[in-house]
């Protein structure tokens, strides 16, 4: 690993509480609550006018909320105007400013702070360098690639030694591949400097991937935060099953402690949520398991049905089925292996849930 | 038309379609090029030609006598005005225009209206009109002697101030038009991004504003320099007579001396001048960048 | 019935398709005649073309000049569009100079006898009204003074003021040489040194140095200058005016400088006959002396102030009335045409310093 001297400081904790923004009758952030420990990557995701962005313009002091205070550590910076907040900041477009080179974008925060220019000579080249831009540093900025404006755009985010990081969609504008080779560098990245960071996204994907735990935002509220698993695996609303992977809904009623698909008491891991009712049970295609004539199941949840179509994907392939009383699922197998039990459209078909992946979330879309 | 059928014999056909095509595509632009040629061009060409033409042929003497004393004071005039209204125009139409790329849309549009309104109105209704408020029993001499303000009325008219007043209105519509044009299509973030890197609202207005404004800037200061340079009705107007203008020594050649050859000598000399400057700017910040390239 | 209407619709369309007045229809002829246009082409029209057009049985067509550059374009071009021009009398020697007019023949020039030949008239320019450069004051200023002559413009202690002068040597050089003392009558050839020299003790005084008569009108209308060397004519329209800031407005005939504006035919001219028959009849006196009654000009024949056709009043009015004409003298084009280009560039020398 190359030596630099950028080090791990001390990074701050984030405290936002009782955030309201309103714009007109549209309230863009609803008496949001949240707290950022100290190094954590924290993703903001949410669909387009959730109020993502704006939480984050908050943090960086671009837009003043009506009410509520926002903590870097101990200091309270809800009245700080921007440049006296001291945060790093990657732009949606990189904002890079085309009158400077490379380096002059990356040392104009430093001049800001009055740093010797020898030292402003080293730490640019140091930021560069940790950012694989070591000899690009006279270039142009319309001479870049986006990849490598991106590069820049972080050098000069992180180049102040900022003990907070703000990215606003940053990979969004480049194409998947270097956006998933991105998304490494910048975990690592982020690894590497142990600063907090604030990371809005609205790609569900990007959210897993790289964040200790994921807020997931929608009418200016915050819906669920955890880690990336349990965002995934344990959504507790409709809303967060929907937007986070396929996901497909049974009706189900809870009654007496127990969930209850038409007659069949489902089998379960964890005891049911203790309210009553019509509730969703969610099937994730892919924790779905088709099983031989020979398996009984025993122990699995069973769904039964007639195969209506399949559809190969390339590494699996998805197979819709329908079920008793006008109800549908599919089904995600994986392509290897796929030949132990074969399906065909119009053949009967077996299907099983582990309890441990059963999850049950109430009917309406936002509890 | 027949149709090849033999495989790689379509290749030349090919060919030929396409670069019919081109040719008559190319030839659209004959009329226009023609146009441009006849009444722009064409009496270009003639000037020269007469600059040096004398009674018997070929002569340098139109070029010559502009070494004359009257003619080089003329030349330092046109030149101290025009510098003048255009440091003046950036001192006026910047702060304008920031201010206008910065209001909101509807504020935007009536303040733009405000400042095109001169545009639309003629250039000798504005001229008096200054005269009418700036001479010496004019509006605002009145008003200030009336107030007690000052004693003797200010000579504010018929003279290098009236002239410099008189053109600083005519031109300022083109410092500002070129200026707003740039500003509003500098991005938010860039601002933003200067603030959250640690400038003040003042270091980032003149580290990243000012100079992502400056396109803009440069086309204003060519624009309205140029213009300056050629004027002849405001400084004839308001100007008492004691503004020599380039552009009325011309007028002065034409109809006084029927002096066709001295006064495209000195036309030359504007047209070279001007030709000039735009030249070093283009070479200083680079010609793409003012007529809006990147 | 429905014939006729038709062909007569169309032959009016086809009339004002062309531009033509109806009387074209009749084969009368044409003749062109080009004036400065306003109050005083309008004049011209009525005290004169409208007697040419009868006795001579032809359209006139009106058409506007704005100077000398005007006739040198059409004669280079070898073929003039006027028949007939109104131009200054220096502009007028000047053409007659450069061989761009046509010459009259006997019968006009016995036509022209009774025009004084000082006036610069001569066998290609035909003097048609005077006029004179005059002192315009501000009642105001110098309530129940009349300046003498132009040692008062020069004389800031006596007439303190603002002053205004024409941009352009041609008349101020003879206004310095008489304020310096030279009698009017001992001018020519003009003593430029002198003339320039006195002209310096002018300049920190005129605020104006005017362009075009109306500019010189309008100084002293709005009281931005108390003295002003101007056209006769416009500072007399003044009086009838309603007052400006400037108050009323008086002039004075005293050491005027008498020019006048000549009529002249371009080289090549289409009906240069006919185009001398017209000046013949606008120089008679009765019908030269009709234009005072229209404008406030003079006739050019000295013949005119015995027609009776001015009356005493307006006679008193007029620069070169037997009264008014001794109060000053005639401007010596020749000299102005042989050194005017020196001056002229002497003169701008002399502004920008």
């Amino acid at each position: 690993m190359v030596a630099v001297g950028l080090q791990a400081t001390a990074s701050l904790p984030i405290s936002i509480r009782s955030i309201t923004k309103r714009y007109g009758a549209f309230t863009a952030l609803d008496a949001v609550d949240l707290e950022v420990d100290s190094g954590e990557f924290l993703t903001l995701l949410g669909p387009s006018g959730s109020g993502k962005t704006t939480l984050l313009m908050v943090l960086a002091g671009f837009i003043r909320p009506e009410s509520g205070t926002v903590l870097f550590g101990e200091r309270d910076v809800s009245l700080a105007p921007p440049h006296k907040r001291d945060v790093g900041m990657v732009f949606q477009n990189y904002a890079l400013f085309p009158h400077m080179s490379v380096a002059g974008n990356v040392a104009y925060p430093l001049k800001l702070r009055s740093i010797p220019k020898a030292e402003v000579g080293r730490r640019v080249r140091e930021a560069l360098e940790l950012v694989q831009l070591g000899t690009l540093g006279e270039r142009r900025i319309d001479q870049l690639s986006g990849g490598q404006r991106q590069r820049v755009a972080l050098a000069r985010a992180i180049v102040f030694e900022p003990r907070i990081l703000l990215m606003d969609e940053p990979l969004s504008a480049l194409d998947k591949k270097l956006r998933e080779e991105m998304q490494i560098e910048v975990r690592n990245l982020h690894r590497r400097l142990g600063l907090t960071t604030v990371y809005v996204t609205h790609d569900q994907r990007e959210a897993l991937t790289m964040s200790d735990r994921v807020a997931v935002i929608d009418g200016g509220r915050v819906r669920q935060i955890g880690r990336p698993r349990d965002i995934y695996e344990r959504p507790d609303s409709r809303f967060i099953a929907e937007f986070i992977g396929e996901s497909q809904f049974l009706p189900v009623v809870l009654r007496d402690g127990a969930a209850w698909l038409d007659s069949h008491r489902l089998a379960v891991e964890r005891p049911p949520p203790t309210a009553q009712g019509a509730h969703l049970l969610v099937v994730r295609p892919e924790k779905l398991t088709v099983l031989p004539a020979a398996d009984s199941g025993h122990g699995l949840n069973l769904f039964e049905g007639t195969v209506k179509e399949v559809v190969y994907q390339g590494e699996s392939s998805l197979v819709y089925v329908s079920l008793a009383g006008g109800l549908e699922l599919s089904v995600r197998r994986p392509s290897r292996g796929a030949d132990a039990v074969p399906v065909a459209p119009g053949a009967p078909i077996r299907m099983g849930l582990a309890p441990a992946d059963v999850v049950i979330v109430p009917a309406e879309l936002h509890p | 038309m027949t149709v090849s059928t033999g495989g790689s014999a379509n290749l030349g056909a090919y060919r030929v379609a396409e670069r019919r095509e081109r040719w008559l595509l190319q030839s659209l632009v004959v009329p226009g090029l023609a146009l441009i040629g006849l009444i722009a061009l064409a009496p270009i060409g003639w000037l020269f030609w007469m600059s040096v033409q004398g009674s018997s042929g070929f002569t340098l003497d139109h070029y010559q006598r502009l070494l004359d004393e009257s003619y080089l004071r003329t030349l330092k005039t046109t030149f101290e005005l025009s510098i003048l209204v255009t440091v003046l125009s950036i001192a006026l139409g910047y702060p304008l225009a920031y201010l206008i790329s910065q209001a909101r849309p509807r504020l935007a549009a009536l303040l733009m209206l405000l400042v095109l309104f001169p545009v639309w109105t003629s250039l000798l209704v504005r001229c008096y009109a200054w005269l009418v408020l700036l001479q010496r029993r004019g509006v605002v001499n009145s008003w200030l002697q009336d107030m007690g303000i000052i004693d003797a009325p200010l000579k504010l008219m018929h003279n290098f101030t009236g002239t410099t007043i008189g053109m600083l209105h005519i031109m300022l519509p083109f410092m500002i038009l070129p200026l707003y044009a740039s500003m509003r299509s500098i991005d938010r973030d860039y601002m933003r991004a200067a603030a959250n890197l640690g400038a003040s609202p003042v270091r980032a207005f003149w580290q990243v504003f000012v100079p992502l404004s400056l396109p803009g800037l440069f086309a204003g200061i060519i624009i309205v320099f140029v213009l300056c340079l050629g004027f002849y009705v405001t400084p004839a107007l308001l100007g008492g007579g004691r503004v020599y203008m380039w552009s009325m020594q011309i007028e002065r050649n034409v109809t006084y001396y029927a002096d066709w050859g001295a006064a495209s000598a000195l036309g030359v000399v504007l047209l070279a001048l001007t030709l000039g400057i735009l030249w070093a700017v283009g070479r200083l910040i680079g010609f793409d960048r003012i007529v809006g390239g990147k | 019935m429905a014939r006729t209407i038709r062909s007569a619709v169309s032959i009016s369309v086809a009339a004002l398709l062309l531009g033509a007045p109806a009387a074209m229809a009749q084969d009368k002829k044409v003749l062109t005649i080009s004036s400065w246009g306003g109050a005083f082409q309008k004049a011209q029209k009525e005290a004169w073309f409208a007697i040419v057009e009868k006795e001579l049985n032809v359209t006139i067509k009106e058409d506007n000049t704005s100077g000398i550059a005007d006739v040198r374009t059409q004669v280079a071009s070898g073929k003039p569009t006027w028949d007939l021009t109104t131009q200054g009398a220096y502009s007028c020697k000047l053409l007659e100079k450069e061989g761009r007019l046509e010459k009259f023949d006997d019968q006009t020039m016995k036509a022209l006898a009774d025009i004084p030949t000082a006036l610069g008239r001569s066998d290609q320019c035909a003097p048609q009204i005077v006029y004179s450069v005059a002192i315009g004051w501000r009642d105001k200023a110098y309530p129940g003074k009349e300046p003498p002559g132009w040692a008062a413009f020069w004389d800031v202690k006596n007439f303190p003021g603002q002053r205004s002068v024409r941009k352009h040597p041609i008349y101020a050089l003879e206004m310095a040489l008489i304020a310096d003392g030279v009698p009017m009558d001992k001018l020519y050839p003009l003593d430029v040194d002198r003339a320039f020299k006195k002209l310096e003790e002018l300049k920190p005084h005129v605020l104006v140095w005017w362009a075009s008569g109306a500019q010189s009108a309008q100084v002293i209308k709005d009281g931005e200058v108390d003295m002003v060397a101007a056209w006769n004519g416009r500072i007399q329209a003044l009086e009838s005016e309603p007052e400006g800031k400037g108050g009323k407005i008086k002039t004075t005939f005293n050491q005027q400088i008498l020019v006048s504006d000549h009529w002249m035919i371009p080289k090549g001219a289409a009906n240069k006959d006919l185009a001398m028959k017209a000046i013949a009849i606008m120089s008679r006196p009765e019908v030269n002396a009709r234009i005072s009654n229209y404008i406030n000009y003079a006739p050019s024949n000295s013949k005119s102030y015995d027609t009776g056709v001015i009356a005493k009043e307006k006679e008193a009015g007029l620069p070169n009335s037997p009264a008014n004409a001794k109060k000053g003298f005639i401007q010596d084009n020749q000299w102005w045409v042989d050194n005017a280009d020196a001056m002229v560039k002497r003169f701008d020398a002399f502004l920008q310093r």
